[in-house]
């Protein structure tokens, strides 16, 4: 039990049978205490967490693989069942753990009285143990089906509410533009499996390719394609449209899967996959555009949005596209600099993001299921501990100085103007990047506090559908969010500034490691001019929303009315894909006509030929043993004959 | 000296009881069940009595040491690695086969007829490690007899009684055609042990092929292409397996096709300890006519089961597909290694052996339940019957939908793992002799195509079983031993498609090496 190896195996173990307990639940009378089992499963992983990261910041050794166990093989393609537990995955299973707890505990109150209790937590926990499982993969075709594990608890969540049709195309939507990432994503393992001596243990394949070095050109290829995968997963740009609509289910779904967990596996595959992408500068360049095109353009589509949970998601997009922009200078700076910038934004992310997102839940459920920051206002009497929670969570995600958010965007700061003096290829391209981030920065503090003011303040408006629902949710709803509240404000302060424990821990990262140490100074030019951005960001919002209405000076109506159509993306994919596939498909639909018209005249062939076969069965004895005795002299003749000419 | 007192010849002889102690407890516990059942006939004694055979069959299996003869050449019996693989896939079959018949099984024939079960067992086992003409011979017969009495025995209607007699007449011919082609295999070697036929064969064929020693061989592919259903000789299966009693065609399914698999492979000298030596490789063109033999199976049985309204004509036609599919492992088997001394990645032999076990669990799974919705007042018989038996039924329509996807060969079931390293194995077969060249590639697509066409049949049943309400309920016959046999047969197909690893590690430490042995690319990954 103490080795590291046994305690992740438990970590995996404890939500699967927690799913499955809670699936026997939903059947039987006791369907509402199907919480219990994902809240214990959860709170004794986080447990289990917590001393697996003591566990392994012992060291000497970063890096324990189980034995591997050949789940399957045919010639060259093995397939193992094996686990890695390193700094990288310790750190991340820890914090789902710890955030899976408290979103758990959250739900047995915000889901209270629902029809499918048990069923929603059959699936989250289903979640948990595929996400866990994705985290302690060190198979590649492994890791996909966790991956795909996911991708299907997100299906179902997002569809929980399925009678709702937009639930329900939400949820396929979610589940189509994931896919054509996924696509990618396996064309690549496929690739880096032909490059890497049919390895697919993904330590057995680094360290092939690091003593093999690979052909430049296949390698870009092999890390675009798996890039592939994590924007889709990840909801970058062109792949973002499906997190927004993913919001239809319920809200620490969102919390949980669309903002501190599932979103984050794309980030999470790169820094594994670290070591390859460190190798092709090309394929870095694209990473770190992909994510500064996305962080820029989801801040600004997130200005305008009326729904809270929309801006929400957006920033989630936005914040994602952060972490990416990290990623993308390793090589550039040093990888282990890059991905600790990127893990550590993931990791405080996850704390005032899942807040945000609760605290948005628990103003839903009180208003009686709106959302719209239109139609009501000025909650903060109302609703105080929400109020405060949302505001850290706010401020955490803004980048107020010492809170957590502030430490991990200077970080990511950091390793952008580093990467852009680095004078490496493509340096000029990273400075352009930092100021993009630095932008970014600034319409994060905007559009957050933005939201903030027209939920909270002004004179205190309800919607007539909240009813007698009114008033603060109950303890188990606000104490995870006071929890939480505190990770948000202090998480990033005691794990890196002064000490910099979480980038010394994911620094022995075997992966990650080299040999200059990653030097990482905090830098006052780069800190100073970010708080400014953010100083500015909130005076401006606190200018035009205190009044908790829409106040934007009629100068700058267009481009929010911009924003708030999604910059017409949307439009334009209905545009320029779905309408020219809609012709496609018509064209297609007269070919198909045709192609169906042969399909049935192939498929009548066996047809065809049975009938013609038929009348042979006649059920004669005779007949049988005849045709035996032809075909036995049929088969004699034909071998004589071919030996003996 | 004189060879007749020389000591390992002695040990050879005397060590052969040895090799077969398994097999005599199951004998002995048929002759039992067969004199006993006499003075007390009766369903639940020896059904108990049987199953313990068979159990102390198991034990005596897995604790009985079995020295390896000194002398192979003189050894009846050898107890090598795939022996081992027949065994007890015949020992599970067996099992699951004891609690399927049971609602079968009349009160007064009992013990005559799990006595002949357990002797077509031992027959099955026996062919696996059978060493010499003669005792293979025996052995096949030791399957045949039993099954002829077992087809009788609960006949009461024309019907069966038609289905016996045609089984009867055409299996006599065909072992009658098999003893002819032994009868050249000795003539030309002077020998019946073989060991020492396939080596004097394989030595031959080095300096110049031999017609005659061919002739021999076509017509043992013949007369086993009778039990493993291959077409032109499958012509009974459809007729017995409407006709016969369930029970017993999932008998006739499953355990004729594992002995006539196990003594192609080991006439054709697969299981030797070198592959790359065969009587009859690919300049004999034994393999091209197995090669046409596997073609004209599978499509022939697709394409048949593709008309079929009854149930059990389709899952005859169906296991006639299954055979073609098999016989690619033989012809895969029997490929020679390419120039750099690199075979097929995976071994024809492994392969077959992981389908075998496959076929018999999703087969076995299908008549179980077949078995079970069925009632002498009420067989099912028509597909139709089958309608809303998803509602009715759900266990056993699960177990039914289990077996029917792992027949299609859809991923997550066994069968899906067996056609996998079928087709991986016949699509790195080497490509550099003469006679075969590409057509291994070939074999692979037709196989394909086939998988696809055969999707159709067997999704049909899913989907009356599940989306047409029932015509007339079914009663089902409240067998729990066979609903029993169903499910865990079903969940055994699903573990093997989810972890198929054990299974392809005991096939592959059955088979002989071949190609170039998984162990080596194992080795060339770890450090």
């Amino acid at each position: 039990m103490s080795d590291p190896i046994g305690l992740a195996l438990a970590i995996l173990g404890l939500p699967l049978a927690a799913a499955v307990l809670a699936a026997l639940l939903s059947w039987t009378k006791l369907a509402k205490a199907a919480h219990v089992p994902l809240v214990v499963a959860c709170a004794a992983a986080a447990v289990l967490g917590v001393m697996l990261l003591l566990k392994v910041g012992e060291g000497p050794d970063y890096r324990f693989v189980s034995t591997p166990v050949t789940w399957f093989s045919a010639g060259h393609l093995t397939v193992n069942f094996t686990v890695t537990v390193d700094p990288l995955s310790s750190v991340m299973l820890a914090m789902i753990a710890f955030v899976s707890t408290w979103i758990a505990i959250f739900s047995a109150g915000y889901m209270h009285g629902d029809g499918g209790y048990g069923r929603y937590f059959a699936v989250m926990s289903l979640f948990v143990f595929s996400m866990c499982g994705l985290v302690l993969a060190n198979n590649f075709l492994l890791l996909v089906a966790f991956w795909e594990g996911v991708g299907l608890c997100s299906y179902l969540l997002v569809g929980y509410y399925f009678e709702k049709p937009s639930a329900a195309s939400a949820a396929r939507k979610a589940f189509l533009v994931t896919r054509i990432g996924d696509t990618g994503f396996l064309l690549g393992i496929f690739l880096l499996w032909k490059m890497g001596n049919w390895n697919t243990d993904l330590t057995a394949l680094f360290d092939y390719l690091k003593d093999h070095p690979p052909d430049q050109a296949e390698l870009t290829t092999a890390c675009l394609l798996l890039f592939c995968g994590a924007v889709g997963k990840s909801a970058q740009f062109p792949l973002y449209v499906w997190l927004p609509d993913a919001m239809e289910g319920p809200t620490p779904v969102s919390a949980l899967i669309h903002a501190a967990t599932m979103v984050t596996a794309g980030v999470y595959l790169l820094a594994r996959c670290a070591p390859l992408f460190v190798m092709s500068p090309d394929a870095q360049a694209v990473v770190a555009w992909a994510g500064g095109v996305t962080a820029l353009l989801a801040a600004f589509l997130a200005l305008a949005q009326t729904d809270l949970k929309r801006v929400l998601a957006y920033s989630t997009v936005s914040q994602l596209g952060y972490m990416f922009l990290a990623l993308g200078t390793g090589g550039a700076v040093s990888p282990a600099f890059a991905v600790t910038a990127a893990m550590f934004h993931l990791f405080t992310h996850a704390f005032f993001k899942a807040l945000l997102f609760l605290s948005a839940g628990s103003v839903m459920h009180a208003m009686g299921g709106v959302i719209d920051v239109r139609k009501f206002g000025g909650l903060r009497r109302l609703m105080p501990v929400t109020h405060l929670t949302f505001l850290c969570g706010a401020a955490a995600l803004a980048g107020v100085p010492l809170l957590s958010g502030f430490w991990s965007k200077d970080l990511i700061l950091e390793s952008l103007t580093g990467a852009g003096a680095s004078g490496r290829p493509y340096a000029t391209g990273y400075f352009v990047l930092a100021v993009v981030a630095f932008l970014t920065a600034f319409l994060t503090a905007f559009y957050t506090f933005r939201a903030y003011f027209l939920t909270f303040w002004g004179p205190e408006r309800v919607p007539e559908e909240a009813g007698h629902h009114a008033h603060e949710s109950p303890a188990v709803m606000t104490i995870p969010l006071v929890v939480l509240a505190a990770g948000a404000l202090f998480a990033g302060a005691v794990a890196e500034p002064f000490t910099h424990w979480f980038s010394n821990f994911l620094g022995h990262t075997p992966s990650l490691h080299q040999a200059e140490p990653a030097e990482h100074h905090f830098d006052w030019t780069t800190a100073g001019v970010g708080t400014a951005l953010v100083v500015a960001g909130i005076g401006l919002a606190f200018l035009w929303y205190r009044k908790g209405t829409e106040g934007e000076p009629a100068g700058l109506k267009p481009a929010f009315a911009l924003s708030r159509n999604k910059l017409y993306v949307d439009e334009v994919y209905e545009a320029a894909v779905v309408r020219p596939a809609g012709v496609l498909a018509f064209l297609s639909k007269a070919l198909d006509g045709f192609l169906d018209a042969l399909a049935r005249l192939i498929a009548a062939v066996p047809r065809f030929v049975g009938d013609l076969a038929r009348p042979v069965q006649n059920g004669l004895v005779q007949f049988y043993a005849l045709s035996m005795a032809l075909g036995l002299a049929v088969f004699l003749t034909f071998v004589v004959f071919r030996v003996a000419r | 000296m004189n060879p007749l007192s020389d000591p390992q010849l002695q040990q050879t002889f005397t060590g052969v009881f040895r090799l077969v102690v398994p097999e005599i407890a199951l004998l002995g516990t048929a002759c039992a069940a067969v004199l006993l059942g006499c003075f007390r006939n009766g369903r639940g004694l020896w059904f108990a009595v049987s199953l313990l055979g068979v159990a102390g069959a198991a034990v005596l299996a897995a604790t009985v040491d079995q020295p390896a003869p000194p002398l192979p050449t003189a050894a009846s019996i050898v107890p090598d690695a795939a022996a081992g693989f027949v065994r007890w896939l015949a020992l599970a079959a067996a099992a699951a086969l004891l609690f399927l018949s049971w609602p079968e099984v009349d009160d007064r024939t009992a013990a005559e007829y799990y006595g002949c079960l357990l002797v077509a067992t031992a027959g099955v086992s026996l062919v696996g490690r059978a060493n010499d003409l003669v005792t293979l011979f025996l052995a096949l017969e030791l399957i045949s007899i039993p099954t002829y009495v077992l087809l009788y025995l609960p006949a009461r209607t024309r019907v069966n009684q038609e289905a016996a007699a045609k089984y009867f007449l055409l299996s006599v011919m065909s072992s009658a055609v098999l003893l002819f082609g032994f009868s050249y295999l000795y003539g030309m070697t002077g020998s019946t042990n073989l060991t020492a036929v396939t080596a004097a064969l394989a030595r031959a064929n080095a300096e110049a092929l031999s017609p005659l020693a061919l002739v021999g061989a076509v017509l043992v592919v013949a007369a086993v292409g009778f039990r493993i259903t291959a077409v032109p000789f499958h012509f009974y299966a459809p007729d017995v397996y409407q006709g016969g009693p369930a029970g017993v065609v999932a008998n006739l399914a499953v355990l004729p096709k594992v002995a006539g698999f196990a003594a192609l492979a080991r006439v054709l000298g697969l299981f030797g300890p070198d592959a790359r030596s065969l009587p009859f490789d690919t300049a004999t063109q034994l393999p091209l006519l197995l090669w046409i033999l596997a073609v004209l199976t599978m499509t022939l049985g697709n394409v048949l089961a593709l008309l079929q309204d009854d149930v059990r004509r389709m899952l005859a036609y169906s296991g006639v597909a299954h055979g073609g599919y098999m016989l690619m492992g033989v012809v895969v088997a029997s490929a020679l290694p390419d120039v750099r001394g690199a075979g097929p990645t995976v071994g024809g032999v492994e392969a077959l052996f992981v389908y075998l076990a496959a076929y018999a669990l999703m087969t076995l799974g299908a008549f179980a339940v077949v078995l079970y919705l069925s009632t002498p007042d009420r067989p099912v018989e028509a597909i139709d019957d089958l309608g809303g038996v998803g509602q009715t039924h759900p266990v056993a329509a699960g177990a039914m939908a289990m077996s029917l996807f792992s027949l299609i060969g859809l991923p997550l079931t066994a069968g899906f793992a067996g056609k996998l390293l079928l087709f991986v194995g016949a699509f790195t077969a080497p490509a550099d002799t003469a006679a075969m060249r590409n057509l291994y590639r070939v074999l692979v697509v037709v196989a394909a195509v086939n998988a696809a066409v055969g999707a159709y049949y067997y999704l049909r049943v899913v989907g009356v079983m599940y989306l047409r309400s029932p015509l007339r309920p079914l009663d089902g016959s409240r067998s729990r031993p066979t609903l029993a046999a169903a499910v865990v047969l079903a969940a055994g197909t699903l573990v093997l498609g989810v972890y198929p690893q054990p299974l392809v590690t005991a096939a592959r430490q059955a088979a002989p090496a071949s190609g170039p042995p998984a162990g080596a690319t194992a080795e060339a990954k770890s450090p």
